[in-house]
């Protein structure tokens, strides 16, 4: 009997080492060490925030990762106005930051590509802003903005336009337009570049083209440029929506997501669960809804992408 | 023979007197420990980094080496420290902590009081390491004390016009105020915004927390009863916030002290922008600092006000030294907190302005103020030294800095109007108490 299992076992053996030894297995061999990469910084640590966020983990108490509470995290957060809250403004902040970002970055790549002579160093210029950390960008708008130290509001008194000092950062309204404005003010660029790199590609032809058969300038942009520059846009959109759904450091610094929780985003709110109050169960459990708001963005950029490659390539 | 036995006597009075001599100037062994090095985990920033050049001498006298593996702003090393406990690395020996945060760290340090002898515990303010116990433990070794008093501007106190109008406003003499009544009172009356406010205070955060449970205590009520639960949306507890509501009501704070910490009030207060500012007493050395603060030369001080049940909330805490269970060398470890908080490290950090942590630092600190110029601090240092007595911690429970995270966004939604402070707090008590019933400290 052990012989007869042996006799069978033995082919899938020399098979599977004849698959390792075999030229098929090299790219395999090649991704291997990717692999196995991504499966321990990305997979593993995808599995244990899910697993936690069905526990009551505390991260100061490393027993309780094993207590498990079922659906209890997820129950609470249903009936959490405050965290509903968040991600209503977090999905309100993303959409009108990400548009007015692509509005302003679209305006400036058009003049900037009109530019003739110092066209390379006013691209470096227009990227100064990315390279200060948002931390930085964070405190340098809460000063501008402070009621009463304020750059901002010290202007306006000085040029007799106030005489009372506007709370930027306290009333509801203006403190949320103040950190959308820093938030563009420090991004901007990256749909300026992104897009400025979609202008110099764009053939010359069909430009000259609808020139030669007299379209005006705004007819040539609606009906061939902006058309053209919609992949980048998208693209530019999608990168940024991710990152500005997970906007925390300038908010942290400029607000900390009050007063009264008025400027409260998903992260300000996840961070001190997960951080300040221990509570890494819910604030795991926090993450995996929010997810759904990525989800959301993402899917539609890439339909929007799909369409309008789809556009280019003359399907319509 | 009688010379002889008054010899004898007097020998062996002289020997008692140097032995009992040499026993009062017993210096803590600090040990030797050649070859090991210790790796510490310090808050960072100028005001705290002053002490580590200390660091040096430390290494001298014992033959180890210091590693700063981590240096960070207070919040930063909490979250750290968090994520070393979830990760089970603890791979270093001291680290800097506080009264507000060490009840959160479960059993991660030691109990000093095992191995620091008592007669080197009795040289630390009884009250402050009191205070640094966590249940029945001492797990850190304070290095400074916050405690709150008053800073106020003695020009605007002094100026006759202004002394006249309140006269004939209150029917009182203006002079710094005794009770949170009058402080109100004087907050709304020389507030002349946007140029001049009566206060502004920590609007956020712990700070802003702190701040209500201070008034909150002075109004004789508490936070909690004596089984957890939460009792702060009390009467007392409601006027406490109806007085931060009446002054933002006012106009007579900045609109933007909801979202102020620490840094936005020293720099109004310096720039002459406040009338008074109820402060921890780090800011002196700013304040008085003709270089840096246009009320240098018109600084008073008075002690807190008292609340509507006669006492202090006397809001207190200490940043301090912890060292670790998982410590390798813990005698190393213990040696190097003991030196970073003996008396001449005290008395550095008290030349920087800082309340010291050890009973005799205060009449030395005055002395060498008096001697150095530094009358402004020479002054400060009995009035924040007095207040101590009525000092008290926040609840040294593992859960307040989480208590506290669902009690200031309420109390800012009564304060901005969004709420009344009967509904805040009603809502922040809920939240405690679901809090306090999930970490089992409340039964249901």
């Amino acid at each position: 009997m052990t012989t007869d299992v042996q006799t069978l076992s033995q082919p899938r053996t020399k098979d599977r080492v004849s698959f390792f030894a075999s030229p098929r297995a090299i790219p395999y061999m090649l991704l291997l060490p990717a692999i196995v990469v991504i499966l321990s910084v990305v997979l593993v640590p995808l599995l244990v925030s899910f697993w936690t966020s069905f526990t009551a983990y505390n991260l100061t108490k490393p027993a309780t990762l094993f207590q498990f509470v079922g659906l209890r995290n997820y129950q609470r957060l249903l009936t959490n106005a405050d965290f509903w809250w968040a991600f209503g403004r977090t999905f309100v902040f993303v959409t009108i930051t990400l548009n007015l970002e692509m509005l302003l970055g679209l305006g400036l790549a058009l003049l900037v590509n009109k530019i003739t002579w110092g066209q390379r160093t006013l691209r470096t210029i227009m990227m100064f802003p990315m390279m200060f950390s948002p931390i930085l960008v964070g405190f340098q708008f809460k000063y501008i903005f402070n009621d009463s130290i304020g750059l901002l509001n010290n202007a306006l008194f000085d040029l007799h336009i106030i005489s009372q000092p506007i709370p930027w950062l306290v009333d509801g309204t203006l403190a949320n337009f103040s950190i959308i404005f820093a938030e563009i003010w420090m991004s901007t660029s990256v749909f300026a570049i992104l897009l400025l790199a979609g202008l110099m590609a764009l053939p010359k032809e069909p430009l000259e083209a609808a020139r030669v058969d007299g379209c005006n300038p705004l007819q040539v942009f609606q009906h061939i440029t902006l058309p053209f520059l919609m992949p980048f846009v998208y693209i530019a959109m999608t990168i940024r929506s991710l990152d500005v759904a997970r906007a925390y450091d300038m908010v942290k610094i400029m607000t900390n997501g009050g007063p009264a929780g008025r400027t409260e985003l998903l992260w300000t709110l996840m961070t001190r669960t997960g951080y300040q109050n221990s509570q890494m169960g819910m604030a795991n459990a926090m993450g995996y809804v929010s997810i759904i708001l990525s989800i959301v963005f993402t899917f539609y950029f890439y339909r929007k992408l799909v369409a309008a490659r789809t556009f280019m390539g003359g399907a319509q | 023979m009688a010379t002889k036995f008054l010899a004898k006597a007097l020998l062996a009075s002289v020997a008692l007197a140097t032995l009992s001599g040499a026993v009062m100037a017993q210096e803590f062994d600090y040990g030797s420990f050649p070859g090991y090095t210790l790796k510490v985990k310090l808050i960072g920033g100028t005001q705290y980094e002053k002490l580590y050049t200390r660091i040096p001498e430390w290494e001298a006298l014992t033959g180890a080496k210091v590693e700063i593996v981590s240096s960070k702003n207070h919040f930063d090393l909490d979250r750290e420290i968090k994520q070393d406990i979830a990760s089970g690395q603890i791979t270093w020996c001291v680290g800097s902590n506080h009264t507000s945060f060490a009840p959160q760290y479960g059993d991660l340090y030691i109990d000093l009081a095992q191995s620091i002898p008592a007669s080197e515990l009795a040289k630390y303010v009884p009250g402050t390491l009191q205070a640094s116990m966590v249940d029945g433990r001492l797990v850190q070794l304070p290095r400074v004390t916050d405690v709150s008093n008053l800073y106020y501007r003695k020009d605007l106190y002094e100026d006759p016009a202004k002394m006249e109008a309140y006269k004939a406003k209150f029917g009182t003499d203006l002079a710094p105020p005794k009770t949170f009544d009058e402080f109100k009172q004087q907050i709304i009356f020389f507030a002349d915004a946007p140029n001049l406010y009566g206060t502004a205070f920590a609007g956020k955060d712990e700070g802003m927390s702190g701040r209500f449970m201070e008034i909150l205590r002075a109004n004789g009520g508490d936070l909690f009863d004596a089984n957890w639960k939460p009792t702060f949306n009390s009467p007392e507890g409601v006027a406490a916030l109806q007085w931060f509501k009446d002054i933002y009501d006012a106009g007579a704070v900045p609109a933007g002290t909801v979202n102020y910490t620490w840094d936005e009030i020293g720099q109004a207060m310096a720039a002459g922008q406040l009338a008074v500012d109820l402060d921890w007493p780090g800011f002196a050395g700013f304040y008085s600092d003709p270089t840096a603060s246009k009320i240098a030369d018109h600084l008073g001080f008075a002690v807190a006000p008292v609340g509507t049940s006669g006492k202090r909330g006397g809001w207190s805490g200490s940043h301090s030294f912890s060292v670790t269970e998982a410590c390798d060398n813990k005698p190393a470890a213990v040696s190097l907190a003991v030196f970073l908080t003996n008396d001449d490290s005290e008395l550095m950090e008290a030349e920087a302005g800082n309340l010291p942590t050890r009973s005799a630092t205060f009449d030395q600190a005055v002395k060498y103020f008096n001697e150095n110029g530094k009358t402004a601090l020479a002054e400060m240092f009995p009035i924040w030294q007095a207040s101590l007595a009525d000092a008290r911690t926040p609840p040294l429970i593992p859960q307040w800095i989480e208590v506290s995270n669902v009690l200031w966004p309420q109390l800012q939604a009564a304060i901005v109007g969004e709420k009344t402070p009967q509904e805040a707090l009603d809502q922040a008590a809920a939240d405690a108490t679901t809090i306090l019933e999930d970490a089992g400290i409340l039964k249901q």
